[in-house]
């Protein structure tokens, strides 16, 4: 082979590795929108599954083109916590709570959607700047990964039922791993799992909320809380 | 490393053995016992340390760089004047550690020992380190360590709601002054890492005239709300009486005397000298200080408050020895100067000793008659002779009475004031002379209110039945005690030796450089205390002998006469049988002060009688309260609190109590601080 072919070669895998970046992102990206439009529980469930595995194909992708085999362990371990073992939980969790009535989130579907679309667009705006200094062939998920932070902290603050604050929560988790994925390539695996951990920790916490708001006050609306307010 | 140094690791050792193990101990008696000895290992090597660095006048030094390195590291620099402020904390704190083994026994089982251990090894180490900081992290440090912990100190019996207001107050009142300290030094260091004392005498020297004013006035208000200048002295009378008597004994013997330490190390040392007006502030602060101190110290029923409004009273005859020096040395006369600055840091001494002693003596009252409430006291004397005895001496200190210590030091307080005279300058003719009749109606009503406290407290017929079954106390406690008082004694006898050091203490500041020494008719070698132009002399120790002989002749003449002595009842007026009731009470003793000084009283007076429903001849029960209006603090902090009031309730909103809007908050931050980032490319 000659050295063309091998940089022609290369250009064709540089390109391949920013179009499967920036599938995986967008689909990521696409599931956060799902908890905004449907309106089941379950329905949030196998979005954030869906996500999850989609973030564990992004972080083995930059693994395989980044040439780094540690990558690999943390999509592994991705597809066991985020991809089986938490929406296994969450799956618990919606069944210990049983047919919860229909609760109306702050902002409706319409109206949820347009604010998506202004957020992702204001992630680009954001992202901008700093997509134009990179040349890393990944720098497209960039915005893409803030987009999904600010619709994931969007859902956290729009709905009402505890439930889907946690899974907002877990998104806005995956936004920032799928940021530091293609941002810089994956962080220290130490710190990797440190933040896997944190995750795990603030998760359970949060379910143990969700349980005890659920014993007190018979629902999972969180609006109730406002009544500890003396 | 020389002894000092070794001495100050055993001190820093002792404090956090004492606070570290005191958590760890079984029981409430271990815990009561390593308090103590991690205490006194600590002061007992902070007094060494102290000492040796007096005796050498050699500085010590020492930086740890490694310590919190961003921050210049952690600088410590015991200089002639930290060493004194030092010895006077150890002094104060090695008594109060093992009286508080004993007397914190009382707090056995009820509150928690290990928490108290902890901030009492805690606060002395921070007391301890103040004056030993070398740079502006460290002072700022340990300020906060004392701070804090003390204010735990003075919370130790939060179940009454008094003291948790005091402790409010105590907490608002530092921290006031803690936020105007930072601006202090950082107007007078020169950059960011240049924070050393000695950087910052090297800065403070380049500044334009109005910044040394600004750093003069902050260092003014800052450190007066610590050591108590009216109107900043709010939180003394609440704080002293809520905190166990020998933290009490503590925060006003010792810790008052560091917001004097601060005042003289910038305003002396670091800033060097001033335009007159500085010691015209000092002065007016200092005599209003006094007189309000005194007038309320008179006026009050709860004898620890009595001896806390008494120690604001002493900071100010600290603050006019100051302002007096302030205004000398502005005018060039250092070695008058000396003699004011010199008598301030006697004076800080002398009632560190005393009040000390007070506080103890008054702990082991409390703690006997139940109550602080002199009402309720009375006949103390009879149950309880030593601690009597003790409170005696240390009253007629107080009161400022010759032999004792309070004496010297307030006499030269007076010199000081009265070489104002040789400025000729209309204002400083007027205002010194001004400020000795508020030094001499201070002096006199002083005495008063201490025949009050000793003479209603102990004397006559016991009020209460706890007044009357109270009993001596544990000896440590008397012993702490005795130690004091013979500290009282010798302080008051050496005072023209203590003088002298005092005045080499001072001679070793930046702004005495070759000031004309002290003549020797200042430095108070020998047996005589001199006024600075060397006309007025006194002698402690020659009034001590003469009194004595005056003494040994009546007994002698008593003896030879051959009058016995012999018990009878007092003469009650043609009365069978004498009550309690008919005592002078507390409230009486004063009332003739009240009226003269009603507009500062302003008492509230309210008499009711209930007579019999028959004929109104005939009265069944006559209630009558009075209590004096802190009008001054009202007027002053008032606004003040209803300002903070309204501001709660407008940041109040933003605690909606819903975790939605919370949420918002955290995403609008974090948008806020993308688009910052965005705007700064």
């Amino acid at each position: 082979m000659t050295l063309e072919t091998l940089e022609t070669l290369e250009t064709m895998m540089d390109a391949m590795f920013s179009q499967l970046v920036m599938l995986g992102g967008s689909g990521m990206l696409l599931t956060g929108l799902i908890v905004l439009w449907r309106k089941h529980v379950p329905a949030y469930i196998s979005a954030y599954r869906w996500q999850a595995w989609l973030l564990a194909a992004v972080t083995a992708t930059v693994g395989y083109f980044g040439g780094d085999w540690r990558l690999y362990v943390v999509a592994g371990v991705l597809v066991a916590l985020k991809g089986i073992a938490i929406p296994a939980l969450l799956r618990a969790m919606q069944l210990r709570f049983g047919k919860q009535p229909q609760i109306t989130p702050y902002v409706n579907t319409e109206t949820s959607l347009l604010v998506a679309g202004l957020l992702v667009l204001f992630a680009y705006v954001l992202a901008r700047p700093w997509v134009a200094v990179t040349d890393l062939p990944t720098r497209e998920g960039l915005p893409l990964a803030m987009a999904l932070l600010f619709v994931s902290l969007f859902i956290i603050v729009s709905r009402r039922k505890a439930i889907t604050q946690v899974i907002g929560f877990l998104m806005l988790e995956n936004a920032i791993a799928l940021l530091a994925a293609v941002g810089t390539y994956g962080v220290p695996l130490l710190v990797e799992v440190g933040v896997f951990l944190d995750a795990l920790m603030g998760f359970l916490v949060m379910q143990i909320f969700a349980y005890q708001i659920h014993d007190t006050f018979d629902t999972i609306d969180v609006e109730q809380l406002t009544r500890l307010r003396h | 490393m020389d002894v000092i140094g070794v001495a100050l690791w055993v001190m820093v050792a002792g404090y956090m053995g004492g606070a570290g193990l005191a958590l760890m101990a079984p029981s409430p008696r271990a815990v009561r016992v390593i308090t103590g000895i991690g205490a006194v290992v600590g002061s007992a090597a902070g007094l060494a340390a102290a000492l040796t660095v007096l005796a050498t006048h050699r500085p010590f030094e020492v930086v740890l760089p490694n310590l919190a390195a961003t921050t210049g590291g952690v600088a410590i620099r015991l200089d002639l004047l930290g060493a004194l402020f030092l010895a006077l904390v150890a002094a104060v704190s090695l008594p109060a550690a093992i009286y508080g083994i004993a007397y914190t026994a009382a707090y056995d089982g009820r509150r928690s020992l290990r928490a108290f251990g902890l901030m009492f090894n805690g606060f002395l180490l921070g007391m301890s380190l103040v004056p030993s900081a070398g740079n502006v992290f460290t002072f700022l440090l340990a300020w906060e360590l004392m701070a804090v912990t003390s204010y735990f100190l003075v919370l130790t019996e939060s179940e009454h709601s008094d003291t948790r207001e005091a402790g409010l107050w105590y907490a608002a009142m530092t921290h006031f002054g803690f936020v105007l300290l930072v601006p202090m030094f950082l107007m007078m260091a020169p950059g960011a890492d240049a924070t050393t004392f000695a950087d910052l005498r090297a800065g403070a020297a380049g500044l334009s005239p109005a910044a040394r004013n600004g750093v003069f006035l902050l260092a003014v208000v800052a450190f007066g709300s610590k050591a108590g200048l009216v109107p900043l002295h709010v939180w003394l009378p609440r704080a002293h009486p809520a905190a166990p008597s020998h933290v009490s004994a503590l925060m006003s013997g010792a810790m008052i005397k560091l917001g004097i330490y601060g005042l003289m190390r910038v305003t002396i040392d670091l800033l060097g000298t001033g335009p007159e007006w500085w010691g015209g502030v000092v002065l007016v602060a200092g005599s209003l200080t006094a007189l309000v101190g005194v007038l309320y110290a008179l006026a009050e029923n709860d004898l620890k408050r009595l001896l806390a409004y008494s120690s604001v009273e002493n900071i100010g005859v600290i603050a006019l020895g100051i302002g007096a020096g302030l205004v000398l040395q502005s005018y060039g006369l250092h070695s008058l100067a000396l003699v004011g600055f010199g008598a301030a840091l006697l004076h800080s001494v002398n009632h560190a000793c005393f009040k000390g002693l007070l506080f103890l003596a008054t702990g082991n009252v409390v703690h006997r008659a139940h109550t602080r409430n002199m009402e309720h006291m009375g006949g103390l004397i009879k149950g309880m002779p030593q601690t009597a005895a003790f409170f005696l001496i240390g009253s007629a200190a107080a009161a400022a009475l010759p032999p004792l210590n309070g004496f010297a030091s307030e006499w030269m307080v007076f010199q000081a004031l009265l070489s104002g005279a040789q400025i000729p300058r209309p204002e400083i003719a007027i205002g010194t002379p001004l400020a000795v009749g508020v030094l001499a109606l201070t002096s006199g009503l002083a005495a008063a209110c201490f025949v009050k406290a000793f003479g209603i407290s102990f004397l006559a017929l016991p009020r209460s039945d706890a007044a009357a079954r109270a009993r001596e106390v544990h000896w440590s406690t008397r012993a702490m005690m005795a130690v004091l008082a013979l500290g009282c004694v010798v302080l008051g006898l050496e005072a023209p030796r203590a003088l002298g050091h005092m005045y080499r203490i001072l001679d070793s500041l930046s702004p005495f450089p070759g000031a004309a020494p002290p003549s020797p008719a200042t430095s108070g070698t020998g047996v005589w205390l001199l006024s600075p132009n060397g006309i007025a002399r006194a002698s402690p120790l020659l009034i001590a002998c003469l009194l004595t002989l005056v003494v040994m002749v009546v007994a002698i003449a008593i003896r030879a006469r051959g009058l016995a002595v012999r018990p009878a009842d007092t003469w009650g007026c043609g009365r069978i049988r004498q009550t309690p009731r008919m005592e002078y009470t507390s409230s009486a003793f004063a009332e003739p002060l009240r009226r003269i000084f009603s507009e500062l009283y302003r008492p509230t007076e309210d008499l009711s009688v209930i007579v019999h429903p028959e004929s109104p001849y005939f009265v069944r029960s006559i209630t009558y309260t009075s209590q004096v209006v802190p009008w001054l603090e009202r007027a002053l902090y008032d606004p003040v609190i209803r300002g903070v009031r309204t501001l709660a309730t407008y940041v109040r909103r933003l605690q909606a109590g819903s975790v939605h809007v919370y949420l918002l908050y955290i995403a609008g931050a974090l948008a806020v601080a993308f688009v910052s980032a965005w705007w700064a490319e």
